[in-house]
């Protein structure tokens, strides 16, 4: 597991040292749309997931306190 | 376990070090812009109703129904060019058929598929949480810290975080290093019929049995005993990773290691032995015990996100998550969303999720459970099963907020709706909205 992880990590390490977007360029990538998270309309579906799924984290959402859920 | 508390201890003592260092490096005047330009305030409503056979307050049977309407306000503030302080506060209220289950012999028929009308059936859920962050003066390095309470009538939770986010390649590329510590406490409440079981109890010679009669096994004698200790602690530690891969093309990584301790156990929630005679009172079945579950548990969970923008009308947004516990569940999580832009104005939101997990260890469905096992729960959200979730929203957009209410511009608004059916008998749907409004 942890091995496939740092393999993962140095491959995506290695794709970044060859792109560079310049800042006139990010117009599609500054879109609303584009954000790497969740909206925030969204955040109360996830703390639903949260309360009903074994599963957390890795998301942006809670991982653990604030509630005897989960 | 030591090792980690340590560990998340030193990253915030290096956080606020380096948060008030920089605060002094960034005492240079130079031209920035600000990090955010006015006061924005976004409400966040939502309303969501599930149900279910399967609710493991009684057991691992009977309705699993619940509704819950939540309402929040998120307020960001710009204290300066760098600084941002976020208040997020927060209420829940919910009625539920299986918590009101915890006592189910206050009215006139006990029975686990009908709601009682006890207390415990609803309940208030308030949150505030505080946020501060600092961005550096070429905005590539953010520190931030929070603080959080919440609270229910079982429940009592305070937390404190950090986060320190580094951006390089050009902003091109993002790590980030996040650690959160909760320390919660319980106010336990146990099913009705086991309270006089606890010690110091009055067992068979309660008011709960003179005034119902018990049928089935009539010698009903649960082994019941109070949890010691009724706090409970989560430690996480998190990285994040994110890249732009091509002008109309990023991703990122995110890993979280999370380490949780002490009661664990939801205390109201019914276990029925197979190898015990069975007990009732009209047609509820009297609890042998309330779930065991370790003190401990450690959970890791990476996920990956990837996001196109395919043209000027199609966004793709996709994730998934990888999930593992040390409690023997295992889960796969996988979602898309495309982002439909109609007009400049108005964008739809088709989406659907896959989720599944693994039992855990401890599971058993209802009435399977051995009583000479340490571990036991009939909890079906720690059961084998998995789900699909559909979705589909529509968003208003307006950058230049010419509609007001009072000196706040609406610069967005949100509506989505969500049906999540598991392939057993629960599902739920929820429908959320949101409001953006910018300070003139």
């Amino acid at each position: 597991m942890i091995k496939r992880i740092s393999v993962l990590f140095l491959i995506t390490c290695f794709f970044s040292s060859c792109v560079v977007v310049k800042e006139y360029e990010k117009v599609n990538i500054n879109d609303p749309d584009m954000v790497l998270s969740e909206k925030k309309c969204d955040r109360n579906v996830t703390t639903m997931h949260s309360y009903r799924e074994a599963a957390v984290g890795a998301n942006g959402g809670k991982t653990g306190g604030g509630c005897g859920c989960n | 376990m030591n090792t980690l508390k340590y560990f998340l201890l030193i990253c915030f003592s290096l956080t606020s070090l380096v948060s008030f260092t920089q605060q002094t490096q960034d005492s240079i005047q130079v031209y920035k812009k600000r990090v955010l330009e006015t006061t924005e305030i976004d409400f966040l409503t939502s309303y969501y109703n599930q149900d279910g056979d399967n609710a493991a307050v009684s057991g691992g049977i009977g309705t699993e129904e619940l509704t819950d309407f939540t309402g929040r306000f998120v307020v960001s503030i710009p204290l300066n060019d760098d600084d941002i302080l976020i208040i997020d506060a927060g209420v829940s209220a919910y009625t539920s058929a299986s918590s009101s289950n915890i006592d189910p012999f206050d009215g006139d028929f006990a029975d686990p598929y009908q709601a009682s009308s006890g207390a415990s059936g609803s309940d208030l859920w308030a949150n505030f949480t505080g946020n501060y962050s600092h961005s550096s003066d070429d905005r590539n390095d953010i520190w931030s810290a929070k603080f959080s309470v919440s609270s229910e009538y079982d429940y009592f939770s305070v937390g404190v975080g950090g986060s320190y986010t580094k951006l390089f390649n050009k902003k091109n590329t993002e790590l980030s290093i996040n650690a959160n510590i909760f320390i919660d406490t319980w106010n336990a409440i146990y099913p009705r019929e086991l309270r006089p079981f606890a010690e110091g109890g009055d067992g068979l010679d309660d008011e709960l049995f003179k005034d119902n009669t018990i049928t089935g096994n009539t010698n009903y004698n649960p082994n019941f005993s109070e949890f010691d200790n009724e706090g409970r602690n989560s430690y996480s530690l998190g990285f994040g990773f994110s890249q732009i891969l091509h002008k109309n093309v990023q991703g990122s990584f995110a890993l979280d290691f999370i380490q949780q301790q002490g009661l664990l156990s939801t205390p109201f929630q019914r276990v029925y032995f197979s190898d015990v005679a069975d007990s009732f009172i009209d047609n509820f079945q009297l609890a042998d015990d309330v779930e065991q579950l370790p003190d401990t548990r450690f959970r890791v969970a990476i996920g990956g996100r990837l996001n196109w923008y395919l043209n000027e009308t199609f966004t793709l947004r996709t994730y998934y998550r990888y999930y593992y516990d040390d409690w023997g569940v295992t889960s796969h999580t996988a979602s898309i969303e495309v982002p439909i832009k109609i007009t400049d104005k108005f964008t739809l939101y088709p989406s659907y999720r896959f989720y599944n997990q693994t039992a855990a260890d401890y599971f058993n469905p209802y009435e399977a459970a051995l009583s000479t096992d340490e571990y036991y729960t009939s909890d079906y959200d720690l059961s084998e099963y998995s789900a699909n979730q559909f979705g589909i929203g529509a968003s208003y957009t307006d950058i230049f907020t010419k509609a007001h209410i009072w000196k706040f511009g609406i610069k967005s608004i949100d509506l989505k709706f969500y049906h999540y059916d598991r392939n057993t008998t629960f599902s739920s749907n929820i429908i959320t909205a949101g409001i953006k409004f910018v300070m003139d």
